[in-house]
């Protein structure tokens, strides 16, 4: 860690010092040399303008028409103006730059791009540059129309630049998106499917963001600019979409580094460092309302990530490259501690136990000393509290459980496959056990709702669906039976990898 | 700069690419690697050009192991891919100049490197002309000029020869030999293994993954001598003599395989040169009026033929 500190401080000295050769980053000028030849991006941009055009011409029309004036006229304007930029910008520029980097990572067997010494990082931050530029092409061939409103009544400058400033980050974000969709190794079907549903979701939040920017606009958004509330709200929004884009972009990193690199330890970390300094804002809120259950926000928030990371952890490879034992420390407490944060299965498993672990027992804390000294806040009951507790902690369980199974059946019965089937069979398995049964009771035609609503062990999603709370004790007691006897068949391998988490230079010597 | 490939093997899944490969070449050496298709050439070349990554074993250049350090090695090797990645919107001039940017040359050096190799490759009556609209043998020019934009030390050429006319191939020569000059090391696949004999100091012959023959040209043609053929023509009227002939090689020393080949005597000569030089002698002084007594020459098709095997995996 402080070599990377120091590296980085080296760094930023370096930068300093040749400040007057600083240079763009290279994959942005050559995007956006690409861009202005694409036919795409001129035609989209042409279409863009005309529909500005023809918009602003029909409602001026309209108006002169009409009889009585149109106080409002400006804000419908710009409500029009800013529906068709979002159209253009949400929906095209992600699209375009997604498809960009695909193209590339499809070519990427034989595209020497990934291999120059343009480092991971770099190209996809590069990437989202560009897309931030074409989207301030976009927002600036907009202005002069958008300048124009302002000339009427209605519209307050400072709204303006609000619903701007904010339409464009989220653009933004929708670009890391569609970056990440586009990096993902799956074949060009499956992208194309994925891009649809980006579409759709960039559709939907569009609707979304222009029904609350114009129900905004409605109540005076300037006024609201006054209160304080009106900026902790957009704050708390401006920093969860930050951290969520940091996330995607993490990944996309990631996912363009070379499978020899150490790729597991830049996601790690981010999420290990979002856990924190969530628990911490979450632990501020809950002091600050004097409400201790609140901190099942950032309990469930976690949980559902663990799960998302447990699939994707079990799915990676064991062996580790000369490139990465490079540079495991040599010491064994140290090795022990960034044993977590190094590729494989075996370290992600220990690295999602023990995210998992901490945050039950700082979740259980909270809810115990919450309870005595906000009692009169407290608003749980015993009975909540320990569904609560059972529920979260019998999912992690259970899905440990499933993952270190299927990690199982993949070494002993498809060893030559690639690890990413143990992913694949983590979700078969659940799914099989979720709604294998009911498959099997409707062909003997005896599905009923008690069926499903009856406990069935070994289903994780039964869990939500009973409420007896003896027979939630009783999946804690299954979880943990069948987490202990898959621990027990796995641990050799456990310590197989453990055992070969070592720095280059000491096992060549011992060879 | 040396190249070292040491213990190389990559495995696809079950298919064994390459299986134990070593080999080494030096800075001013143009290094020929010849394989039938499906041999593994291409998949060594990406190893060594830091783009896939070996399963087994390691390359070195001047001591940097693509291995554990491909960030560093990657500067020091350009490659050539048998195919240039179709990128849209871009012309040649900016291809280039974007390979340039990406490994580092700033300003000034990056203007005059990028004119500098496209006049070296001749592209520069092509620079603002989009990649995608390039016939082969420019791409193939292009290519070349991407790799050496950053003056690397090493170079790969995987098959750069095929499909270009002959003109371009005699160019393509020269500009590998005045390459060699500037103290490069250069490594060069290709089928068409007549054209590597003039210009390679050594050669590397793999099959299925596996190295068949390695050195120098002079030492793979000694090294295949057991196979070199000689030809015997006996003076016209004479060829009744021609079982008898065949019966006296079959008892000489080494000599095998005696044929008639249309009224031709060949036999695979398993020992040097004055061992045919004995034979001939044996056979004159045993009254054969010999006619001719002609050695075939091996090239390297002739060993490229008589080492591999052409089973393809
Ligand atoms: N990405 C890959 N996935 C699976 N198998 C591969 C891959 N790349 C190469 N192979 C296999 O490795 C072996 C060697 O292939 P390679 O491309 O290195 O041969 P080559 O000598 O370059 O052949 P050619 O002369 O046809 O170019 C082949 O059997 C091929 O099928
Ligand atoms: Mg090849």
């Amino acid at each position: 860690m402080a070599d990377s500190t120091s590296s980085i401080l080296a760094r930023c000295k370096s930068h300093c010092v040749n400040w007057r050769e600083w240079e763009f980053n290279p994959i942005v000028i050559k995007e956006l040399r690409q861009a202005v030849r694409s036919w795409a991006v001129t035609g989209m941009l042409m279409l863009f303008l005309t529909v500005l055009l023809i918009t602003s011409l029909a409602l001026l029309v309209g108006q002169s028409v009409r009889v009585n004036e149109d106080v409002q006229l400006g804000v419908s304007m710009f409500q029009a103006f800013v529906i068709i930029l979002a159209g253009a910008s949400m929906m095209f520029i992600p699209l375009y730059i997604g498809i960009r980097v695909a193209a590339e990572r499809v070519e990427s067997s034989h595209d020497l791009l990934y291999v120059s010494t343009l480092t991971p990082g770099r190209i996809i931050r590069g990437k989202l540059y560009c897309g931030a530029y074409m989207a301030l092409l976009f927002f600036s061939a907009c202005m002069p129309f958008m300048a124009f409103t302002n000339l009427m009544r209605g519209v307050d400058l400072p709204s303006v630049f609000f619903i701007l400033l904010f339409l464009f980050l989220v653009v933004c974000a929708a670009n890391q998106i569609a970056i990440f969709l586009a990096c993902l190794p799956l074949s060009r079907p499956f992208k194309i499917l994925l891009a649809l549903g980006g579409l759709f979701l960039s559709f939907w939040l569009m609707g979304e963001l222009i029904a609350s920017a114009s129900g905004m606009m409605g109540l005076g958004l300037g006024s609201m600019m006054a209160s304080r509330n009106f900026w902790i709200a957009a704050l708390t929004v401006l920093v969860a979409g930050l951290i969520v884009t940091g996330l995607f972009h993490v990944l996309s990193v990631a996912l363009i580094s070379p499978p020899s690199a150490n790729r597991a330890r830049l996601p790690r970390l981010y999420i290990t460092i979002i856990w924190l300094l969530g628990g911490l804002l979450n632990v501020a809120w809950v002091i600050r309302v004097e409400d201790p259950t609140l901190i099942m926000v950032w309990t469930m928030a976690t949980l559902i990530i663990l799960i998302f990371a447990l699939l994707v952890v079990i799915s990676n490879a064991d062996d580790l490259g000369k490139r990465v034992r490079r540079d495991i420390p040599a010491n064994r407490l140290k090795r022990l501690l960034v044993f977590p944060y190094y590729n494989g299965a075996a370290s992600g498993l220990v690295w999602v136990s023990g995210m998992a672990a901490s945050t039950f027992i700082f979740a259980q804390l909270v809810l115990t000393f919450g309870g005595t000294w906000y009692p009169t806040h407290y608003g749980m009951r015993g009975a909540d509290r320990e569904e609560f507790t059972l529920c979260t902690a019998t999912t992690i369980i259970y899905a440990l459980a499933y993952a270190l199974t299927a990690r199982f059946i993949h070494r002993k019965f498809f060893p030559k496959r690639p690890p990413q089937i143990a992913g694949l069979l983590t979700i078969l398995l659940i799914s099989l056990v979720a709604i294998g049964p009911g498959i099997v009771l409707f062909f003997l035609n005896q599905l009923s709702w008690k069926s499903i609503d009856g406990l069935q062990l070994g289903n994780i999603f039964n869990i939500y669906s009973i409420h007896e709370p003896s027979q939630q004790w009783s999946h804690l007691y299954v979880a943990v039976g069948w987490l202990g006897l898959m621990l027990a068949i796995n641990a050799g391998w456990f310590l197989k990898q453990w055992r070969n988490f070592q720095p280059l230079r000491s096992s060549a010597s011992e060879d | 700069m040396k190249v070292q490939v040491k213990n190389l093997r990559k495995e696809f899944g079950k298919t064994v690419a390459v299986d134990d490969i070593s080999f080494s070449f030096d800075a001013g050496h143009i290094f020929g690697f010849v394989g039938p298709n499906g041999a593994g050439k291409t998949t060594t070349m990406r190893i060594i050009s830091t783009i896939e990554e070996a399963t087994q074993g390691d390359v070195l250049l001047n001591g940097i192991s693509v291995c554990e350090e491909p960030e560093l090695a990657r500067r020091a090797v350009g490659y050539v891919p048998d195919t240039l990645p179709a990128h849209a919107d871009i012309t040649v001039h900016e291809y280039l100049d974007f390979y340039a940017r990406a490994y580092g040359l700033r300003g000034k050096k990056r203007k005059q490197a990028v004119e500098a190799i496209e006049e070296f490759t001749n592209v520069a009556g092509i620079r603002e002309k989009h990649l995608k609209a390039l016939s082969k043998g420019m791409k193939q020019r292009v290519s070349l000029g991407r790799a050496l934009v950053y003056d690397p030390d090493v170079l790969v050429l995987d098959e750069p020869a095929a499909g270009l006319d002959p003109r371009a191939r005699v160019e393509l020569r020269e500009l590998l030999l005045l390459l060699a000059e500037r103290k490069k090391a250069i490594l060069i696949s290709s089928h068409i293994l007549t054209e590597l004999t003039e210009i390679c100091n050594g050669v590397v012959i793999i099959e299925r993954g596996k190295i068949l023959e390695t050195g120098t040209i002079e030492d793979v043609i000694k090294k295949s001598k057991p196979r070199r053929i000689v030809a015997i023509r006996l003076l016209e009227g004479n060829y009744h003599q021609n079982p008898q002939l065949l019966k006296e090689l079959l008892q000489t020393p080494f000599v095998e395989n005696a044929r008639d080949v249309a009224n031709e005597i060949h036999f695979d000569l398993t020992g040097d040169e004055s061992a045919a030089c004995d034979i001939l002698g044996g056979l004159i002084a045993k009254k054969y009026k010999i006619i001719e007594f002609r050695q075939t020459k091996a090239n390297l098709e002739d060993i490229f033929m008589n080492v591999t095997k052409g089973g393809v995996q």
